[in-house]
């Protein structure tokens, strides 16, 4: 079986896809979000709460929380709808940090068993016990990890091929053009950024419970940061890309241990020599255009 | 069909369309010509709804449609080309079509297919689109690897994938050689004959001359001639501001 070790890079590898793809999805429809731990942050409290405070089960804590940072992506996403570019991406952050400091004020506890448990200001959220009162093992929430990051990564793949994944790529790539084609840009992008608070929720949820402790300075701008450079490293071309990045920075620098103390300039660096020699990353549209149709004629070949 | 009133956009001072009035009849092929800067493409922009107007109004079939999101426009069936080519670069050819197509029947599908439709539904439309545009063959191609001429074919083919009733062109013909001239001819007077009401922003004369039924001529954003092409090829108003001389 897996090492304690890797189960670990593992399940940071899987928790922190789910802020890459919200980043990445922002990113789909051409804007530029720093803010995404943001949503992270509100569904590891929200779902905390619900299991530890509320006596909720698991999975129902996981999709409160979710469905709590997508509405944190709603209140995001419309007062923002008309600023884009750097003003978008400063909102974001202005946002993101608003939250954090509100999480460090936010205090809601209750006694049980005569204990007080619950989010208290900037001493964090401790005793989210979830897996461990129900004995689930590292190894066990590793696969719950996987499998909530699959059916995401699945829905994320199946509507880039409909008819709403070619919408979201036009307001991308050209808005006004988008709109001449029939297309309700603001719908599309205010969806887009819930969408992205409700992916990114997942993730806080799980974080919540495998730590089972968080506090506010966990949800700082180099989460955000990080989940950004992710998409951006491994490419916009498909929901793939964010996976890459993280496999790319967690999976290759952080956990082999290579370049050390040094990781944090190299990853600088070559988020910096990618965005000028590959602007959309590793797996960028025509990529995954030429994967497309290598993959289509190898198949047609058989 | 279209009426534009007294319709004018400032940028600071530059008066780019100055109290514009004309109206373009169903099922007419109608030339707007200028110099350069004499505001045709700003008339283009201010019916789409690109960006506000100062004054003035925008009726299409007796709807005000003035300032009104370019989404709504292009539900009210008005189609657009852009003077530079515009496209979706990173998207397929047909995906370039795919969705505007569905936006026209959207009003009949319930909103589940219409967003999570797959990508064969609807095929016939963009494909009859494709052959119109002599692309058929190119479909599964990326819109930013074609070439010039047939980026060109592909934008007006995008311009009609909602199915428009009136169709702006803005310099159609703009780097296109003799024999690509009068196939777009040829492609323009097919969608007349399909009942397309088209509007018509072009330099080549040869083309303007050729198809309009009517013309109005801009300068300096201000209408100074409109009549059929052979009047207007003899104003003297309009050798003066388009050719800067009377004699030419
Ligand atoms: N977005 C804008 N901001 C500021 N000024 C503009 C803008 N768009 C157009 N103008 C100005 O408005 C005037 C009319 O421009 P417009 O593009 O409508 O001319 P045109 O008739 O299409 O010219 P051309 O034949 O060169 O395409 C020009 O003086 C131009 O500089
Ligand atoms: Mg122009």
């Amino acid at each position: 079986m897996l090492d304690d070790h890797l189960i670990g890079v593992l399940s940071n590898m899987g928790m922190i896809s789910f802020i890459a793809l919200s980043a990445y999805l922002v990113l789909v429809v051409g804007e530029i979000s720093f803010g995404q731990q943001a949503f992270f942050a509100v569904s590891a409290y929200a779902s905390g709460i619900a299991s530890a405070m509320w006596g909720w089960p698991f999975l129902a804590a996981v999709l409160w929380g979710a469905a709590v940072a997508g509405l944190a992506g709603l209140l995001l996403a419309i007062p923002t709808l008309r600023i884009r570019g750097l003003y978008f991406a400063i909102a974001t952050l202005a946002f993101a940090e608003m939250v954090r400091l509100a999480l460090e004020i936010f205090t809601y506890q209750v006694e049980q068993d005569g204990e007080l448990v619950g989010p208290n200001g900037s001493e964090g959220f401790r005793d989210i016990r979830y897996i461990y009162e129900a004995d689930i093992s590292a190894g066990e929430f590793l696969l719950v990890i996987l499998a909530l990051l699959a059916a995401t990564l699945a829905i994320i793949l199946w509507i880039e091929r409909t008819r709403l994944g070619a919408i979201l790529r036009m307001v991308g790539e050209d808005p006004v053009l988008a709109r001449l084609q029939g297309v309700n840009v603001n719908l599309a992008k205010i969806a887009t950024v819930a969408a992205a608070g409700l992916v990114a929720g997942i993730g806080g949820a799980l974080y919540a419970h495998l730590n089972t402790y968080v506090e506010p300075k966990i949800f700082n701008v180099m989460l955000g940061v990080h989940g950004l450079a992710y998409g951006l490293i491994g490419g916009l071309g498909t929901a793939f890309g964010p996976l890459l990045g993280v496999a790319l920075d967690i999976g290759v620098l952080e956990s082999t241990r290579a370049f050390s103390g040094y990781r944090m300039i190299v990853f600088g660096g070559l988020v910096a020599v990618l965005l000028i020699v590959r602007p959309r990353g590793l797996l960028d549209e025509a990529a995954v255009y030429r994967i497309r149709r290598f993959l289509l004629r190898k198949h047609a070949g058989d | 069909m279209l009426e534009l009133h007294s319709l004018s956009k400032h940028f600071g001072g530059v008066r780019a369309v100055d109290d514009l009035s004309l109206t373009v009849g169903q099922g007419e092929i109608f030339g707007l010509i200028g110099p350069n800067g004499s505001g045709k493409s700003t008339t283009v922009n201010l019916i789409c709804g690109v960006f506000p107007t100062t004054s003035g109004a925008v009726v299409f079939e007796g709807q005000d449609i003035t300032d009104a999101p370019s989404h709504r426009v292009v539900a009210a069936g008005i189609g657009r080309t852009f003077q530079n080519i515009r496209l979706f670069g990173d998207l397929t050819v047909w995906q370039n079509l795919w969705v505007a197509q569905n936006s026209v029947e959207e009003r009949q599908t319930g909103w589940l297919t219409r967003w999570l439709g797959g990508q064969r539904r609807g095929r016939d439309y963009a494909g009859e689109l494709l052959k119109f545009a002599g692309l058929a063959d190119r479909a599964n191609e990326l819109a930013r690897n074609l070439a010039f001429g047939e980026q060109r074919r592909l934008e007006m083919a995008r311009a009609l994938a909602a199915r428009p009733k009136l169709l702006l062109l803005d310099e159609p013909a703009a780097g296109m050689n003799a024999e690509e001239v009068s196939q777009l001819a040829t492609r323009i007077r097919a969608l007349r004959d399909h009942g397309m009401t088209i509007l018509l922003v072009e330099h080549v004369m040869e083309l303007v001359m050729g198809v309009t039924d009517r013309i109005a001529v801009l300068n300096f954003g201000q209408k100074i001639a409109e009549g059929a092409p052979a009047e207007i090829r003899s104003d003297p108003a309009v050798r003066t501001a388009y050719l800067g001389t009377a004699d030419a």
